[in-house]
């Protein structure tokens, strides 16, 4: 179909021979001469003053450089104090478990871990508030100080919502909520032959990056001059971040973005401010690893999320009305995405009346951050079960049903902005025509009889059961920026500012080999500090090729601009009509003895005493437009209704990705993203006891799917061409989440006849739900 | 620290000598990572469970943040830096590149040497082998579906 010769090529990693041969260096592989390490003392409570902090014997433990407090640490304004960057270390209340509230800096890793220890802090346990129902009654205590204005830079890295969220006007746990209306809600439901309603749960759950969090810093006294090692999703985010907290311009700030084991949008800032406070504090480099337990402890987490849901639907089919309350629990922070969850719930299918509310709720845990597709999975899971559960109810197609009410370009969004294209409905198409779909009514059959001589519920036997859901993101926008030149031997660098997790740099390649038509050996793509790069946003959104892949386009076009410019004069030829850039020359058209080579061209415009300006071409766009992605997906299950155990034995996942650059990444993505949303179905969940404290900060039981628990994943790439995207594409990293826990969901009702509204679907829960224990 | 008596240990490492000096409770990731400046094998979790610090010492998986670097005095190590020949990538890395089973790329060392074990003591492994040998290394990133293509067209591509 494509004319293309490189993009939309499956092409291995260009970064993939450092990766395979452990020569890809990440933060924790960073030594420096003279380096401190750093261990951070955490709260043991969710909730507490703190009355003192004797650090007397810690100090005097040998190897221990320094012992830091907030006592040390500079002042900002009150109003900074909402944004958790600003909260260094705790001072004088600890407000979730796990929170900071000393540094020790040693001379190893050990010592500095030996000395937390010896730290002496007497706390005055407060009333914690942990349940984000309860937090929003008017009598409960508050988990923090009340905040005023709310720092959200970063979570505007995931989702452009062009909504404003509304602060509570009064000293509240509710830190900020939205409120969409359309038609007559009460109407709707008169009107509807079935109306649900559910109140639906999902866990807390983490990113689950398996490189722990890690930042190195160095400050030179002399010069001011700090520089910071890290695995970050957004180095130019990190450096603005650490500017303004440490007062410190720009220009003498380097951040160098190194492989970055992981983020999903996790690892955006955590700890460099801390460690570059701490290493001007010291003038010397300091270097804070973090164990799995700290990660897991006092790391940015995925949301607590409750969804009290009712919909409506004809008896054709097509939904009447929807009513949604969503309470997200943010943790002891703001950053819960309140206002992408209520757009979402309400945005994927056509509901002519709707009235969503959506609350960001402050409790004593951890505080949230991204995590792919930020706060989508919980509402899709209430919404896209809920469906299935009305079809169910009208003996209804669930996925004809979807395909009904389905959005599509130019229908409006709770928001009451407009779809520009968008491919829900084509997503849907191809899990229709998939095996494991179709296999659908052989399962219910197969088990059917079993059901119905066992009563209701189906209680005994292992039973199969296939569901599917669908689920959508968004986008992120940001401006972005990149170089392209042509080297001395006429070979080509692309300079981008993008930090690379999901193989952006190689897809960023072939949009340069193809713009330039030559081979992709001849391309390479460095990913620059904040020093040297043109700038880029934050690795999020699923926007990284979206926005930096345009500018690495248009650059390119630049490059071709000028070499055509100077091969005419050469060649004397008109650069518009008569050239073409074939194979690493530019030729005349028609005459392919007239041309002039790339090497050529680098040696008149590079060489001593060369007559042409060095080509270098500049791409900077703006981005304006979304490109939302979205999936439909479809599993089948086994289910053992005498211990509840669930066995997902298929799985096939359609998403959207306008046009796939690399077919290869893409699926990688979906591939991924699926087992993550399979992983908050089924295992996941960050547990805390009554005083907060989180119950399972190691990998042995926060549980992660492993190779053993998942099937081999089918992927069905789908290609709708977005507006704005290079060649169509659109961002393809967050959807392929979203849907995993309706899916799971779906099909166990659909083995064992019962419903569960609380993810994880634990064999407890499912043994519940069958009324068995 | 208040330290137990430092002593020397001699490791064979990708087939050379080496010798550390040090603290008896150190594990034998520290080692090699901190003394040996081998840093391909990754600290995910120090707790035995990711896998991402896997090492090959005498001829067994082990996931080396859980071994005392005392515990292998003597041994022979594969670590990832070991694993190519001259140039020439193992097969299990080269697959692993083709079949676009590398993301983040932090889970790769020990998921490839888990690989190579497997393949040394089954060359025509099934899928549920596959699987079953790599179920103690976490990817986050790629749903393992890749990961298993990538093992099995090493399997294939070494007979």
């Amino acid at each position: 179909m494509s004319t293309y010769r490189t993009v939309g090529k499956p092409i291995a990693r260009v970064e993939g021979v450092h990766k395979v041969t452990g020569r890809s260096v990440y933060t924790a592989d960073i030594q420096l001469p003279a380096m401190l390490h750093c261990k951070l003392l955490h709260s043991p409570h969710a909730h507490a003053r703190i009355k003192g902090i004797d650090t007397t014997k810690a100090r005097v433990l040998e190897g221990v450089e320094r012992v830091v407090t907030a006592a040390d640490l500079p002042k900002f304004e009150p109003r900074r104090m909402s944004n958790r960057a600003y909260n260094l270390l705790a001072d004088g209340e600890v407000i979730f478990h796990g929170q900071p509230v000393a540094a020790v800096l040693a001379r190893d890793a050990a010592t500095a871990e030996e000395a937390l220890e010896l730290i002496e802090v007497e706390y005055e346990e407060l009333p914690t508030v942990l349940d984000p129902i309860e937090a929003m009654r008017e009598d409960a205590p508050l988990a923090r100080r009340p905040v005023s204005e709310i720092d959200r830079a970063e979570a505007r890295g995931h989702a452009t919502v062009e909504v404003e969220e509304k602060a509570s006007e009064r000293p509240s746990n509710v830190a900020s909520q939205v409120k969409f209306t359309r038609g007559d809600i009460e109407q709707g439901f008169a009107e509807a032959d079935v109306v649900i309603e559910r109140t639906w749960r999902s866990a807390i759950v983490h990113q689950g990056y398996i490189e722990p969090h890690a930042t190195v810093a160095d400050y030179d006294a002399a010069s001011g001059e700090l520089t910071i090692w890290t695995g970050t999703q957004g180095q130019f985010f990190v450096r603005d971040q650490v500017s303004n907290i440490l007062r410190i311009p720009e220009t003498k700030i380097r951040v160098i973005g190194l492989e970055l084991g992981g983020g999903f949008g996790g690892k955006i800032s955590l700890n460099q401010p801390l460690v570059a406070v701490l290493a001007r504090m010291v003038g010397r480099p300091v270097k804070l690893v973090f164990t799995r337990s700290d990660d897991l402890t006092s790391a940015t987490p995925s949301p607590q999320c409750v969804v009290e849901l009712k919909t409506g639907m004809k008896k054709d089919g097509s939904l009447t009305a929807i009513k949604a309350k969503i309470v997200y629990d943010s943790g002891a922070f703001p950053g819960a995405p309140a206002a992408v969850g209520a757009i979402l719930i309400g945005g994927s299918y056509n509901f002519p009346n709707l009235e969503i509310e959506s609350y960001e709720v402050l409790t004593n845990k951890v505080s949230v951050g991204a995590y792919r597709a930020p706060g989508a999975h919980n509402v899709a899971f209430a919404i896209e079960s809920q469906l299935d559960m009305m079809a169910r109810e009208l003996e209804r197609d669930p996925l004809e049903v979807r395909l009904k009410n389905a959005v599509g370009k130019g229908d409006e969004m709770p928001s009451k902005a407009r779809y520009p294209s968008i491919g829900l409905k084509e997503c849907l198409e191809a899990i229709r025509d998939t095996e494991v779909w179709k296999s659908r009514g052989q399962q219910r059959e197969a088990s059917l009889p079993i059901r119905q001589a066992a009563g209701k519920p189906a209680t005994t036997g292992k039973l199969r059961g296939v569901g599917m859901a669908a689920g959508g993101w968004g986008g992120g926008l940001q401006p972005a920026s990149a170089h392209v030149e042509l080297n001395g031997d006429g070979t080509i660098t692309v300079v981008v500012g993008a930090n690379d997790i999901t193989g952006t740099n190689t897809s960023f390649a072939q949009i340069a080999a193809e713009e330039l038509n030559v081979p992709l050996e001849m391309v390479n793509v460095v990913t620059g500090d904040t020093r040297t790069a043109p700038f880029a946003g934050m690795t999020g959104g699923s926007k990284t090729v979206f926005t930096v892949g345009r500018a690495v386009k248009a650059a390119a076009e630049d490059v071709r601009q000028q070499l055509f410019a100077i091969a005419a004069e050469r060649l004397e030829a008109n650069p518009e009509d008569d050239l073409e850039s074939v194979d690493g020359e530019i030729r005349v058209k028609g005459s392919p003895d007239k041309s002039i080579s790339f090497r050529r061209l680098a040696g008149i415009t590079t060489g001593f005493g060369a007559p042409y300006a060095p080509v270098i071409g500049r791409g900077a766009i703006s981005a304006r437009q979304q490109a939302p992605g979205f999936t439909a997906q479809a599993a089948e299950v086994e289910v053992d209704p005498e211990t509840g155990e669930v066995t997902v034995l298929r799985w096939a996942t359609a998403q959207d990705a306008g046009f796939a650059i690399n077919p290869l990444s893409v699926a990688g993505q979906m591939q991924g993203g699926t087992t993550q949303g399979m992983g908050i179905a089924l295992w996941e969940e960050m547990v805390y006891d009554e005083h907060g404290r989180l119950l399972n900060p190691g990998l042995l039981d926060y549980r992660m799917p492993t190779a053993l628990d998942v099937p081999e994943i089918e992927t069905h790439i789908v290609e709708v061409p977005s507006e704005e995207g290079p060649y169509g594409a659109r961002g393809v990293g967050e959807p392929s989440i979203v849907p995993g826990p309706a899916v799971i969901s779906n099909a166990i009702e659909d083995a064992i006849g019962v419903r569960v509204t609380e993810v994880p679907i634990t064999p407890e829960r499912i043994l519940r739900a069958l009324g068995k224990i | 620290m208040a330290t137990a008596q430092k002593r020397v240990v001699h490791y064979t490492v990708n087939g050379r000598p080496y010798e550390a000096y040090i603290e008896p409770n150190r594990t034998l990731l520290e080692v090699v990572r901190d003394e040996l400046r081998l840093t391909g094998a990754k600290e995910g979790c120090g707790t035995g469970d990711c896998g991402a610090c896997s090492m090959i010492v005498n001829g067994r998986l082990v996931t080396s943040c859980l071994m005392l670097a005392p515990q292998a005095d003597g041994a022979e190590i594969t670590t990832i830096e070991g694993l190519a020949q001259d140039s020439r990538l193992h097969p299990v890395q080269q697959a692993f590149i083709e079949k676009g089973a590398v993301q983040c790329g932090f889970c790769i060392p020990g998921m490839i040497l888990a690989g190579k074990a497997l393949l040394d003591r089954n060359p025509h492994p099934t899928e549920r082998e596959i699987r079953e040998a790599i179920a103690g290394n976490l990817c986050r990133c790629t749903g393992y579906t890749k990961m298993v293509e990538a093992i099995a067209a090493a399997a294939e591509a070494t007979t």
